[in-house]
């Protein structure tokens, strides 16, 4: 929004938006497709996707986005929000048998197929930054929109200390060979970091940690900020370790972690790569310090893993911070009963949304993708764009305007293309399940509060 | 069993004792001393001592490798402490009697038929799965967490019972996968492995899902047993330890004093000479198969008893880690795999320990590289009369 030249594209952009915040609040259903917008008259096909894991290991996380995506474009088929023009879905699956989950080669194909698709106009995915690194060059090459409702790696849009450190290696810039087309619904493992310290250090008043993570660029990226963060906080970290995901003991770390006089154990990575199972060797080397973990911990499997030792309640008590609980958002409420409704037919545990923390995000990933089409629409005369490269610049343009009210509460990006809309929540496990204990959010500098 | 060809007269530093001249003759004309020579010393002032150096490394690997983890043991426990050393050694046996009992399953076929099974390690997820399904239908955890005598019964019948189901399942593998393809070329068998390992895989995937399976045997067995200098000995560590090395006393016994162990050791020698003599091929091998994945079963359930989950694929790197053992201790050789695992268990953890848990896995695997350049007959050598 430098350029002189697209200032009124982008004051015709947020006209546009008022109108349609006006409408969500009203029945949608009347309202749109007779808006003054005059895109009734639209002709041509316009096509959204999405790309996430379906499959394998992460069939419990995927499609739960992916049906809130799916079901955002079927509303807004139902009140004809493009007007006449068609609206396609694609629902793409970046799991491969191989990696038996999310595989960044998957996720490339994908993108490089949709890319070369005319009609798309923009993608919401991937779910982990590992597959982020892989699509974005493509993205930004084909200017073709992707946002992300769960990729938390701040290396992916911004430069931090850690981004250069030999197991991450993110070149931010080269992720970007084209404009940054990049956008995400969701806060960054940067203030999710500083969030877990201000936990570790000041809530839980635990000064030295054990620092474990699973390799990832997820992982890794939240551990060494936490590192950092934690040391500012005047924590002390007495030893790190770095495992594959495949490693199936943790004793070892344990052992050291107990040895070295830990207060905690701060786990950075995923479950399916071992959370569960550190706090199941905590429990059999007779450990009881507090284990403490990101979003990637926060599920059941790592509560039926963490119980699957001697100690069957080995669980209890772990700590484990995760995006605030969509669900319980009162401007959520409306979107997981139309989910419910829409999926009643769905098996367990699909029929609920309220299942998977990123459910909503999803949901407004798409919502918001799709407004940016309509504004594009309603300032280009009603039709879209004739080429369709300009199309998708001018949905990028859109999407950096953005204003929008939706499940989560206002949305609006910063110029990196990351949400303004941040918070977590922080989670302990009780009588078997994560009970939530208090949201917290950080300023630009770095303060933490909790979040009423 | 390794010297180099400048020194015939020096006496053999093998582990495990017996020397044949035909064994050392493997090493000699692989190594870089024979190589050297042959291009008539062309680095002559690097050559002599880079060959000597080499024959030094190969003939004292065992020594050098023994001596380099108890430097890691003592370094361990300079700088943490005896009570972290004693943990981890707990952790080390414990993680080591696993690897042992797979690698001698990975051993033994290797003895009697050259084969690299790959699929073995899968064998050892699937029965750790039967092992579970045994006990659900049988209702063994409740029996095994009711009373001690509860416990012993259950794994009175979960032990035989999941061997019972391995042992037909390597049976089944090796009577449909290999048997055709036992004089075909080496890589043929070994690609049909790999390929039983995947089926296996893609099997276990759908019937038990991508997700870590809880099996609820490890309340099975808990408690503290007691506690040495403040390391704290469970239950759990010591049936694990036991349970090994009592299986592995039982299969040597077997190899050495019965009929079949006899009609084993001798095929594995010389299947033709062994075929002449009027032993049954297709049965002794089918026999090994039985016996091999039995142990993987018993390893299964150790395992499972020890850790409480088991995933679908966790056969295949485990598998792999304990091929290295077997490697290490001398391929096709039963004693040598034992050992092995229990020096694969000890690098796995002090390695850990000392350079942090992210290069555990590529100090085994440097090992490897290790022992097939500088002596690939393993610690052990190829002590025939226990090759089986």
């Amino acid at each position: 929004m430098v350029k002189p030249t697209k200032g009124l594209l982008s004051i015709g952009t947020i006209a546009a938006l008022g109108v349609l915040a006006a409408c969500g609040t009203s029945s949608p259903g009347t309202s749109s497709s007779s808006g003054a917008s005059g895109i009734a008259g639209c002709r041509g096909t316009i096509t959204v996707a999405t790309d996430l894991p379906l499959t394998g290991g992460d069939r419990t996380d995927g499609p739960f986005p992916q049906l809130a995506a799916q079901l955002a474009v079927t509303q807004a088929n139902a009140h004809h929000l493009l007007g006449g023009c068609t609206l396609k879905y694609i629902s793409k699956d970046d799991s491969s048998v191989l990696k038996n989950g999310h595989d960044p080669a998957t996720g490339a194909t994908n993108i490089a197929a949709l890319a070369t698709d005319a009609t798309v106009m923009g993608v919401i995915g991937p779910f982990n930054s590992s597959v982020a690194l892989a699509e974005i060059p493509k993205v930004s090459q084909a200017h073709l929109a992707l946002i992300s409702p769960s990729n938390t790696s701040p290396c992916l849009t911004v430069v931090v200390a850690v981004c250069s450190d030999p197991t991450i290696k993110i070149d931010t810039a080269s992720l970007y060979p084209g404009p940054h087309t990049y956008f995400r619904v969701i806060a960054t493992d940067l203030q999710q970091s500083e969030i877990l310290a201000h936990i570790a250090a000041k809530v839980l008043n635990l000064t030295t940690a054990y620092v474990l993570d699973d390799q990832e660029a997820y992982g890794r990226g939240l551990s060494l900020l936490f590192a950092k963060f934690f040391t500012a906080d005047g924590g002390k970290v007495v030893g790190t370790a770095s495992l594959p995901g495949s490693t199936t003991t943790f004793t070892t770390q344990v052992s050291l972690a107990k040895s070295e006089g830990a207060k905690l154990i701060f786990f950075g990575g995923t479950t399916g790569n071992g959370c569960g199972l550190v706090r199941r060797d905590m429990g059999s080397a007779g450990l009881t310090i507090p284990l403490l973990g990101g979003d990637g911990c926060e599920d059941t499997k790592f509560i039926s893993d963490a119980n699957s030792g001697a100690n069957t309640s080995e669980a209890e008590g772990s700590y484990a911070t995760s995006a605030p609980d969509a669900s319980k958002l009162p401007s959520s409420a409306a979107f997981f009963s139309q989910y419910a409704s829409a999926y009643s037919s769905m098996a367990a545990p699909y029929n609920d949304g309220t299942k998977e923390p990123y459910t909503a995000y999803g949901y407004d990933a798409m919502n918001v993708l799709l407004q940016a089409i309509r504004s594009v629409l309603v300032s280009n005369g009603g039709q879209p764009p004739a080429d369709s490269q300009t199309f998708r610049d001018k949905v990028v343009a859109a999407l950096r305007a953005t204003q929008y009210d939706g499940a989560l509460g206002h949305t609006s990006f910063d110029p990196n293309g990351d949400t303004l809309n941040t918070g977590f929540t922080l989670y302990k496990v009780t009588s078997g399940a994560f009970a939530a204990v208090n949201t917290y959010a950080v300023d630009a500098s770095g303060n933490v509060t909790v979040k009423s | 069993m390794s010297e180099q060809s400048g020194t015939p007269a020096a006496p053999p530093a093998s582990f495990g004792g017996a020397d044949r001249s035909g064994s050392a003759m493997l090493v000699d004309q692989s190594g870089l001393g024979s190589r050297q020579a042959r291009k008539g010393g062309v680095v002559s002032t690097v050559g002599p001592i880079f060959r000597a150096a080499n024959g030094w490394v190969s003939r004292y690997f065992a020594s050098l490798l023994v001596i380099m983890i108890v430097l890691a043991i003592a370094l361990t426990g300079v700088q943490h402490g005896a009570s972290l050393m004693g943990e981890q050694i707990k952790n080390a046996l414990v993680l080591g009697a696993i690897y042992a009992l797979v690698a001698i399953g990975y051993t033994m076929v290797y003895g009697i038929i050259e084969l690299i099974n790959f699929a073995h390690g899968d064998v050892f997820t699937a029965s750790g799965f039967y092992a579970v399904f045994i006990a659900s239908v049988l209702h063994l955890d409740s029996l095994a967490t009711g009373s001690f005598g509860g416990l012993l019964l259950a794994l009175a019948i979960v032990f035989p019972l999941s061997m019972l189901a391995a042992g037909i399942t390597g049976v089944v593998i090796e009577f449909v996968a290999y048997r055709r393809l036992r004089d075909a070329p080496r890589l043929a068998p070994l690609i049909t492995a790999i390929g039983v390992s995947f089926l296996i895989e893609g099997i276990l995937l759908v019937f038990e899902g991508p997700d870590n399976v809880t099996t609820h045997q490890a309340s099975w067995i808990n408690g503290q047993a007691f506690a040495i200098g403040g390391v704290s000995i469970g239950y759990t560590d010591l049936f694990v330890v036991g349970m090994a090395l009592l299986l592995m006393f039982a299969l040597g016994t077997f190899v050495r004093r019965t009929r079949l162990g006899k009609a084993m050791r001798s095929t594995a020698q010389d299947r033709t000479a062994a075929l002449l003599c009027g032993i049954n091929i297709n049965r002794t091998i089918s026999a090994t198969f039985f016996i091999g994945s039995a142990l993987a079963a018993a390893a299964a359930i150790i395992y499972s008893i020890n850790y409480g989950v088991l995933k679908w694929n966790i056969g295949f790197h485990l598998g792999i880690i304990a091929f290295t053992a077997a490697v290490l201790g001398g391929i096709g050789n039963i004693v040598g795999a034992g050992v092995g695992g229990f020096l694969i268990g000890m690098i796995y953890v002090f390695g850990g320990s000392i350079f942090g848990g992210e290069w555990s896995e590529s100090l085994i695997f440097a090992v490897l590289v290790l022992i097939l350049t500088f002596r690939p007959v393993g610690l052990f050598g190829v002590e025939v009369t226990t090759r089986a």
